[in-house]
């Protein structure tokens, strides 16, 4: 602090940087509290997490039994049961199932995935979700959990971007037998 | 027949009343056309006099005016729509049915509103083509080209909010690739480069701002219709005026 | 009283006026030709009200003919195919299928803006003020013509030319039938490194160069041939106008290489793909 009787601060200058410094305050604080007031805390929306039946009630391949209501295809394979998310990584259009071609195709703006999730072509930058999917112990149904999903960064191949499957088929986002 | 309509017009513009409200007549002259410009608080946002060259058809395409027109007719036909209209997702549907199908001249309505959108979008874009083309943007006007590029992002920010209020197929996707646009911004968006590095969630990010939720729903036609019907004409509004004010302001950036 | 003062024009006792003073400086008229100004009532307000006349009937009798669409009500489970936006936010949806969407959604359209924003502080020709010229400014018009036309290419492709999945269709093929899918996309640094025969570092090195030279180039060149161009503009603006430039040609450019050699990326990096 420089005590020296120049650059002292005078009572004008006091009162006008508390009068200025309240306004920018006042100001930034209703600023930030319609920022705030944006954001809603309690949402009414579907519920995350579900139940989708018991493992025994899926075939092989793909079912689109709760594509409508839940957002998401259950699928499996030899190795067991996994569930995708139907919303396409390229702006969030939900993909087609075209069983014949074993494909999905995005009407949007043409992504292509196979029904492991792989990218096979179009704009889309990133696999589907999987989401977490694991047994309650009470009823054995199949529990998911929309909002825990595995989204693995992609190796970028000839035939679109891949993900080696067998890092895929792991826990909680796979289920065996 | 003439003679007696004379007679009324006549009786009619003489009385106290009609001369209180149009307080210049027809009267020939000058000083007149001068007043009558002048005077009127919608007039006056011309000059008295105009450049002759500036006012020709071939030279404007007459697009600015027509801009405003149709953003008038828009306001006209937006505020008898939400007569009807509901923003909520049980009813919102159902209401624009109503609108075409039962509302009497609701059909009319809501096609003319929909064909002025649509019309506005390509005039404001004609208009800046052909301020571009005269070089209008020149100095003293760099300003007052800025305001007519925000007036532009608004025209298509508020098709875009109209897009979403019937909540047809065409409504709710529109807006979900829209919405998914912002969530891919850089930084501030949970998909966008940096995003999930600075701690966006799909809960926190520029898109839940927008939307009022994860998902187009409920909050977001809210939001939506809050966009459409106030907060953006509010802003066009503003900018108009700016816009206008400029344009006399300013000066003419025509040869001089 | 002092000295005698000194009377230029002598005061005429029959005149009511009288010059006062002389004082050096430039009239505003000089020069300037009498401004051909007509009254704007009823001369503007004539042409105004004839065109909000044809306006407003045009609008009333298409309205007759052209019905607002309404689709199915709003579900979650299936997108109509093919979704399209309305004409104007085409040219937008198909940037979308060329380029990531933080690019064709976010950044684009906000460099378009500041672009379009930035024209009056970038274009310092004085000549072509309130006229329709091209000679007097060759360069502003084809910039923006240019953008423009490519504006309403993406447009017209949106609208006539794209179909199930969003794939190619011309309008004398069957729109009802879905095209197979075509081939996959490779990106621009794999293709180096595997054809020819080097490591993905070096395939990768090379496309960021060919990414860097694409700009020096275009930055240099220029410069280099229109010494008085560049002078005129000044560093900064000179910069800033051909960058601009040089990212309105390269969205063609990228377009192209999908379309001829089907390349998905051209840049890779952990964050982010161009």
């Amino acid at each position: 602090m420089n005590h020296d009787g120049d650059e002292h601060i005078t009572r004008r200058d006091f009162f006008s940087l508390v009068g200025w410094g309240g306004v920018m305050a006042t100001a930034g604080g209703s600023a930030f509290s319609c920022y705030k007031f944006y954001f809603p805390n309690v949402l009414y929306e579907s519920q995350k997490v579900f139940k989708i039946g018991k493992p025994s009630d899926y075939p092989m391949g793909l079912s689109e039994k709760w594509k409508k209501e839940r957002q998401i295809w259950v699928v499996r394979n030899e190795r067991g049961i996994y569930a995708m998310i139907s919303i396409c990584r390229h702006l969030g259009c939900t993909p087609n199932w075209f069983q014949d071609e074993q494909k999905f195709k995005c009407p949007c703006h043409g992504s292509i995935y196979d029904i492991a999730g792989n990218v096979l072509g179009g704009p889309a930058p990133k696999l589907l979700w999987r989401t977490a999917v694991t047994i309650d112990p009470v009823d054995g149904q199949m529990v998911v959990d929309f909002n825990h999903r595995q989204d693995p960064d992609p190796v970028s191949t000839e035939n679109g971007l891949r993900v080696e499957e067998a890092s895929r088929e792991v826990e909680p986002f796979f289920l065996k037998g | 027949m003439s003679k007696l309509m004379n007679r009324i017009s006549n009786w009619v513009t003489s009385t106290p009343f009609w001369k209180a409200v149009f307080r210049h007549g027809y009267e020939d002259t000058a000083r007149n056309r001068s007043l009558t410009t002048f005077s009127n608080v919608l007039y006056h946002l011309h000059p008295v006099k105009t450049r002759r060259e500036s006012i020709k058809i071939r030279y404007t395409w007459c697009m600015g005016g027509t801009s405003l027109l149709l953003f008038v007719i828009l306001t006209v036909t937006g505020v008898l729509l939400m007569f009807y209209y509901v923003p909520d997702t049980r009813r919102a549907y159902q209401d624009i049915k109503d609108i075409m199908t039962v509302v009497s001249f609701g059909s009319t309505f809501r096609n003319v509103h929909r064909l002025a959108a649509h019309g506005m979008v390509f005039t404001v874009w004609v208009h800046m083509t052909r301020v571009f083309l005269t070089g209008a943007y020149k100095p003293p006007r760099e300003f007052n080209w800025i305001v007519g590029v925000l007036l532009l992002v608004l025209t298509l920010l508020l098709s875009w909010t109209g897009y979403l209020l019937p909540w047809d197929q065409l409504a709710l996707w529109a807006i979900t690739v829209g919405t998914k646009m912002a969530a891919a911004t850089p930084f501030f968006g949970v998909e966008g480069p940096f995003g999930a590095e600075l701690g966006m969630r799909p809960d926190n990010d520029v898109k839940f701002m927008l939307l009022g939720g994860t998902e187009v729903g409920q909050n977001a036609l809210l939001r939506f219709y809050v966009l459409h019907c106030v907060v953006l004409p509010l802003f066009v509004v503003v900018f108009l005026a700016v816009h206008f004010w400029r344009v006399r302001k300013d000066g003419f950036s025509g040869p001089l | 009283m002092p000295e005698k003062s000194f009377e230029v024009f002598p005061r005429s006792p029959k005149k009511t006026y009288g010059l006062m003073e002389l004082v050096k400086g430039t009239a505003p008229g000089v020069e300037k030709e009498p401004e051909d100004t007509t009254f704007t009532w009823p001369n503007l307000f004539y042409n105004e009200f004839l065109m909000a006349l044809a306006v407003t009937a045009l609008l009333l009798f298409l309205s007759l003919y052209v019905q607002a669409p309404l689709e199915e009500e709003a579900s979650r489970d299936t997108t109509p195919n093919p979704m399209k936006a309305p004409w104007y936010f085409l040219g937008l949806q198909e940037l979308l299928v060329f380029f990531d969407p933080w690019i064709a959604g976010v950044a684009l359209p906000v460099l378009i803006m500041i672009g379009l924003m930035l024209i009056p502080f970038l274009d310092i020709n004085p000549k072509g003020r309130g006229s329709y010229t091209f000679s007097e400014r060759k360069f502003a018009v084809t910039n923006y013509s240019f953008g423009m036309a490519l504006w309403v290419v993406l447009i017209i492709i949106g609208v006539w030319f794209r179909g199930l999945d969003w794939n190619w269709y011309w309008l004398w093929e069957n729109g009802h039938v879905h095209k197979p899918v075509a081939a996959g996309l490779g990106d621009l640094p794999v293709m180096f490194s595997r054809n020819l025969g080097i490591s993905d570092f070096a395939g990768k090195a090379i496309s960021d160069l060919l990414m860097l030279a694409y700009f020096a180039i275009g930055l240099i060149i220029p410069a280099w041939f229109f010494k008085g161009f560049f002078k005129r503009l000044g560093v900064v603006r000179y910069i800033t106008t051909m960058v601009l430039f040089l990212i309105m040609v390269g969205i063609p450019i990228k377009i192209a290489l999908r379309l001829v050699f089907s390349i998905k990326y051209a840049i890779i990096t952990p964050w982010f793909k161009i």
